[in-house]
């Protein structure tokens, strides 16, 4: 049982069935942690030695209606790679600020509000980062569609009709009155 | 009237930003007391883009996320997809690849040396580097077909092979490149004006580097060992003999002093790549190009690009096009967290070096 | 490090002399490496306008025009790339996968012009800068598979022993994986004779969902997996692939398909018992009749076909043997045919048992899908020899089961198909040696390439340029020796060429069969004096003239299949009859 099997035995024992882990390949280890107890966990982690807050994802898991919230941790000495995940409700959603614990989340946090609009009490930095003067809902997510927007505020042709009506001139005989 | 602070907008388009970024600096005197990085003019909104394509039309796109060092987001795109889909590509592609990596980390180098010295005001330093440069990218012109954007590598390997004469060159080039340090070193690091300027200036102590998410060759400046290609191999790099030197003062000197011992490392990586590759196919090829479906799942792949650690995010639903590509870019938190901190106390004339010391680029903050 | 002594700046005159390496004075023009990715060129005589390119450009870049000037030859389109270099990323990704390798990147780069509109342009070769220079198109780094998977088959030695099956049939991961080489452009739709929806189904096939795939062939093809097996597959020979490379096998992954949907009647549904008062007849149960009662029973018209032999098929049947297309195949699909309601008279001949006029009495429409079952002869002395037989009449009796003695040595003349069945279903039946004598050269012969091929593995000795003369016989009329000589090719410009037989040699060959497969003829006995004037026939006499609806020149009498059409296979007999049964239901003003 190599470094990843004794990570996941250690978190295991500590958090009980709160956590679910898995193995995914050496250096890859996954856990799923409910929104409550995401704190302590990265804490605990923190401690280990799992020092390194690479990224926070954010992924739009819209047919379940919930975001999925994945923290990127890296420990510089076992060098295991963690991805601590937990899902938040898709209406309103919430999560408290890990700056105490990773000063680094600031901006991170900072983008997935503007991105997603997942609000994180607690952080005093929650202004717009990328976009300026935006006035439409949050970008990244499933239901926003990038050229109905465009095709609404500047009035733009679409291409995509063009090179569909060309596509269709190839597609061979197709003459729904020969159908018996 | 009083004025207590005056403020500085140090604009997108100038000599003294790395890319196309501000700063907004309020200064008391001659003296920084705080900085906003203010960023998105870049935003090109690549994620969304990405998972409106198939997999395969993906790979066009994905170099232009960061504009000096392409190649960092093919492999990565690359390596994710193959993670995802369980392909191994060949042997020979393999070391094709690392071969393509190292050469873009010192044409990146070249362009980090240039940018740090012509913000202290010596313009002869960066004449000489984008010429040295011009000479890789005519390497890479001859194996891909483009000079800057290379949209070589793709999963299932590369998608050319080596041409005649390639090796000869490229050992002549990396000749060439060792008798040109010796010249860097003299105009530049054993150079008193540059000396006094950046030694002792901007530190970063390697705990608040540790803690403040500093990756990459700025890490190492600050005294921590380490780089991704020893702690998590990728491609054939733990075949590959090379040492990571660490300089440990963690000032600007620092950090320029470490990007050139490296560059040292890389010319010796290129040297055994040529030596020892192994023949065979170069790439594997997809079931269908436009209607692939990788299995589900959900990976996360890293690097070691010259600015730091990179790390795609890709996530798969089963589909002919991704789900959700999130792309790491080492430049976040050097920018807002490291510069943004370190830079107050600082004189007005060190903020620029500082910048391009830390290698910020913007194209890899906004995608 | 501080400086090293007062001297070391003179160290500095080594760039005295060095030549600068970024701009040179005088001016020299820099060369783009010979891999350079630069404007599109693209050769218009290859380039089949698939549309391929335009699908995968990822800045879409590309759409596609059509060209007057352009006749596009059949399987290709007259529609060509047009690029827009305002979003062209030069990535090189269409040329990667052009199927033909028409299109390239050359090393050119410079477009410099004050108009928008000079920017978007159809590229053709204006541009090119030459062979072996720019972004190729090259079979290994290509993004296509060209390569087939190979149908598993049984050996050649081991075969020709008995009458089971050769094709054993793809497994199901073969079938997934040459599936998936189907890219979707849908130009092998219009090399089908009957249009059938092949990227459609291709793609229920590679998911597995097999009955919907059945959906999909009936729309146009009531016999798919007959057609699965044995079709003379125009579609693969417009496909794509089968310019650089191996098409995909369309015709294998259509009877893998069909072969996975036991009961046909489970998707298919046909109401056995729906009438509206309209009959039909038909005559021959060979693949156009058989189609055109399917196609009318779907309708509730009553079909009734009148088939000569005693069983139904056709050609299907009597023509190609059994080891090519297995008996359960043939009963499974002509049973759910018949299981639609339509009524099969047997051994009952138009002409002999009933006369055509009476079945344009008492039937609303009457369609003629007779085929050509009487073969040609070779027109020399002594063929009327014990020994000298038809091929189609020899196939005939081997698939009914008759006895037929052929001896140890057969010849067989000629170079079709008919030829190879005959030659091969001759090994089987126990001779030693078998002969094909053609008069013109093996790339010259009519039959498909696998045919041959296969023929030749068994064992067949092809005599290529020889052209039988006459036939000796001995006192009791059996064949005592073949005369044949040799002949040499006269090129005809476009066509094939003359076979001129060299008289100077005469070379003798003992024989104890003689098989003629050197053409086929219907039987029209059944257009007895009163339709000879009537109904219209080529100028030769051979086939039926019939009108876009499929009638002949007389009122309410229909024709298709082999006596119509110039191709003489399976699928476009369907094909004819499924014109005829458009033509009837607009003539009975059902449809």
């Amino acid at each position: 049982m190599g470094i990843e099997g004794k990570i996941v035995e250690d978190i295991v024992k500590r958090f009980g069935d709160k956590v679910r882990a898995e193995v995914q390949r050496e250096r890859r280890v996954k856990f799923y942690i409910d929104p409550i107890n995401i704190k302590p966990l990265l804490y605990y982690l923190k401690e280990k030695g799992f020092i390194h807050l690479s990224s926070i994802s954010c992924v739009d898991w819209i047919k379940e209606n919930q975001f999925e919230l994945v923290y990127h941790l890296w420990s510089y000495e076992d060098k295991v790679h963690l991805m601590v995940k937990t899902k938040i409700s898709r209406e309103n959603p919430e999560m408290e600020t890990m700056i105490p614990v990773f000063p680094v989340a600031e901006t991170y946090e900072r983008e997935i509000y503007e991105m997603f609009g997942v609000s994180f009490p607690g952080n005093p930095n929650l202004k717009p980062l990328f976009l300026e003067d935006w006035d439409g809902p949050p970008p990244m997510r499933k239901d926003f569609d990038t050229r109905a927007y465009v095709r609404e505020k500047y009035g733009m042709i679409d291409l995509t009709e063009i090179l569909r009506q060309g596509m269709d001139k190839i597609k061979g005989v197709r003459d729904e009155d020969e159908i018996l | 009237m009083k004025t207590r602070y005056f403020e500085y907008f140090i604009g997108p388009q100038h000599p003294g930003v790395t890319g196309n970024m501000s700063y907004h600096l309020w200064a008391r005197g001659d003296e920084i007391v705080k900085m906003e990085p203010s960023v998105g003019y870049l935003h090109r909104g690549f994620e969304k883009l990405m998972e409106q394509r198939e997999w395969i039309k993906n790979v066009p796109m994905v170099p232009r996320i960061c504009v000096p060092e392409p190649d960092v987001n093919e492999i990565l795109y690359a390596m994710g997809v193959e993670e995802l889909a369980g392909i191994t590509p060949p042997e020979r592609a393999q070391y094709i690849r690392v071969l393509v990596l190292e050469m873009a980390r010192m044409a990146a180098y070249l362009f980090y040396f240039g940018g740090v010295a012509g913000a202290l005001g010596l313009y002869t330093i960066p004449q000489w580097t984008i010429g040295d440069r011009d000479y890789i990218l005519d390497r890479f012109e001859e194996l891909t077909g483009g000079r800057i954007y290379h949209i070589y590598i793709q999963p299932g390997g590369v998608r050319r092979d080596i041409p005649e004469g390639f090796r000869e060159r490229v050992l002549k080039l990396m000749d060439y490149l060792e008798r040109r340090l010796k010249d860097y070193d003299r105009l530049m690091f054993y150079n008193a004006v540059v000396e006094k300027r950046t030694k002792g200036v901007g530190v970063i102590e390697k705990e608040y580097a540790l803690q403040m998410g500093v990756t990459g060759p700025n890490l190492r400046a600050s005294g921590y060992p380490a780089d991704v290609r020893k702690d998590d191999p990728y491609l054939v790099y733990d075949r590959l003999e090379f040492d990571v030197p660490i300089t440990g003062d963690g000032d600007i000197y620092s950090r320029m002093l470490q990007r050139r011992l490296e560059f040292e490392e890389s010319i010796k990586i290129v040297r055994q790549v040529l030596e020892s590759i192994p023949e065979g196919p170069i790439m594997v090829k997809l079931p269908h190009p436009l209607e692939w479906k990788v299995p589900q799942g959900d990976v996360y792949v890293k690097v070691e690009s010259s600015k730091g650690e990179y790390g795609y995010y890709i996530v798969s639903d089963g589909g002919v096009k991704p789900y959700r590509i999130h792309v790491r870019g080492p430049s976040m938190p050097h920018c807002f967290q490291a510069a943004k901190e370190k830079i107050v106390g600082m004189r007005i004339a060190d903020v620029p070096v500082m910048i391009f010391s830390l290698d910020i680029c913007p194209p890899d903050i906004e995608r | 490090m501080s400086v090293k002594s007062l001297f070391s700046p003179l160290d500095a005159i080594k760039f005295l002399f060095k030549k600068p390496h970024t701009v040179r004075v005088p001016y020299e023009k820099k060369e783009p490496a010979t891999r350079y990715r630069g404007v599109h060129v693209n050769d218009w005589e290859k380039c089949i306008g698939c549309g391929n390119c335009a699908r995968i450009c990822t800045c879409q870049a590309i759409t596609m025009v059509p060209i007057d000037t352009i006749e596009p030859k059949p399987g290709t389109t007259n529609l060509r790339p047009q690029v827009d270099y305002g979003r062209c990323s030069f990535c090189g990704q269409c040329v990667d996968i052009c199927p033909t390798g028409s299109l390239k990147l050359s090393t050119e780069y410079l477009i410099v012009s004050p108009n928008r509109e000079d920017y978007v342009f159809i590229p053709n070769l204006n541009r090119d800068s030459g062979p072996g220079t720019g972004w190729e198109s090259d079979i290994e780094t290509h993004l296509l598979k060209f390569d087939k998977e190979e149908m598993p088959e049984r050996l050649p030695e081991e075969r020709k022993k008995d009458f089971d099956p050769v094709i054993l049939g793809f497994a199901d991961e073969q079938a997934v994986v040459e599936g998936y080489r189907c890219l979707g452009c849908a130009l092998c739709v219009d090399g089908c004779p009957t249009h059938m929806f092949i990227p459609e189904y291709i793609e229920k096939i590679r998911e597995a969902k097999y009955k919907d795939a059945l959906d999909i062939f009936f729309k146009n093809n009531p016999l798919p997996e007959i057609c699965g097996i044995v079709c003379t597959h125009n579609c693969e020979d417009a496909c794509i692939y089968s310019w650089r490379g191996q098409p995909v096998q369309i015709r294998y992954l259509k009877g893998f398909g069909a072969s996975k949907v036991g009961n046909y009647g489970e998707v298919i549904k046909v109401d056995k018992e729906k009438k509206i008062g309209k009959r039909v007849a038909v005559i021959g149960a060979g693949p156009a009749g058989l189609t055109l009662a399917f196609y009318l029973r779907k309708y509730g018209i009553e079909v009734i076909i009148y088939e000569a032999y005693p069983e139904p098929g056709g050609m299907m049947r009597y023509g190609i043997p059994r080891y090519r297309l297995p008996e359960k195949v043939l009963r499974k699909e002509i049973e759910f045919i018949k299981s639609t309601g339509v009524e099969i008279k047997f051994n009952t001949k138009v002409g002999r048992e009933i006369k055509l006029k009476e079945l344009l009495q008492e039937y609303d429409a009457v369609f003629i899908g007779v085929g050509f079952h009487r073969g040609l002869t070779m027109r020399i002395p002594g063929e009327d020899a014990v020994g000298v037989i038809q091929a189609a009449d020899f196939l005939r009796d081997v698939s009914m089961g008759k006895e037929v003695k052929i001896g140890k040595r057969v010849i067989v003349v000629g170079g079709g198909d008919v030829a190879m069945d005959a030659s091969r279903t001759a090994l089987r039946l126990g001779a030693e040696e078998v002969i094909i004598m053609y008069r013109r050269r093996w790339v010259d012969m009519p039959a498909h390439e696998e045919e041959k091929r296969e023929a030749k593995d068994e064992g067949v000795i092809f005599m290529t340029q020889t052209l039988p003369v006459e036939i000796v016989k001995n006192e009791d009329g059996s064949i005592k020796v073949v005369k044949y000589v040799k002949t040499r090719m006269v090129d005809r410009g476009g066509r094939r060429p003359e076979p001129v037989p060299i008289e100077d040699e005469v070379y003798e060959m003992e024989a104890d069969t003689v098989i003629q497969a050197i053409g086929q003829r219907a039987d029209y006995s059944l257009l007895n004096e009163e339709f000879k004037g009537k109904i219209q026939l080529d100028e030769r006499g051979t086939r039926i003239i019939v009108d876009e609806n499929g009638m002949t020149s007389v009122e309410g009498l229909f024709a298709g299949g082999d006596v119509v059409n110039r191709r003489g296979d399976i699928v476009s007999a369907i094909a004819d009859a499924r014109k005829a049964a458009r033509g009837i239901l607009k003539y009975l003003g059902v449809r």
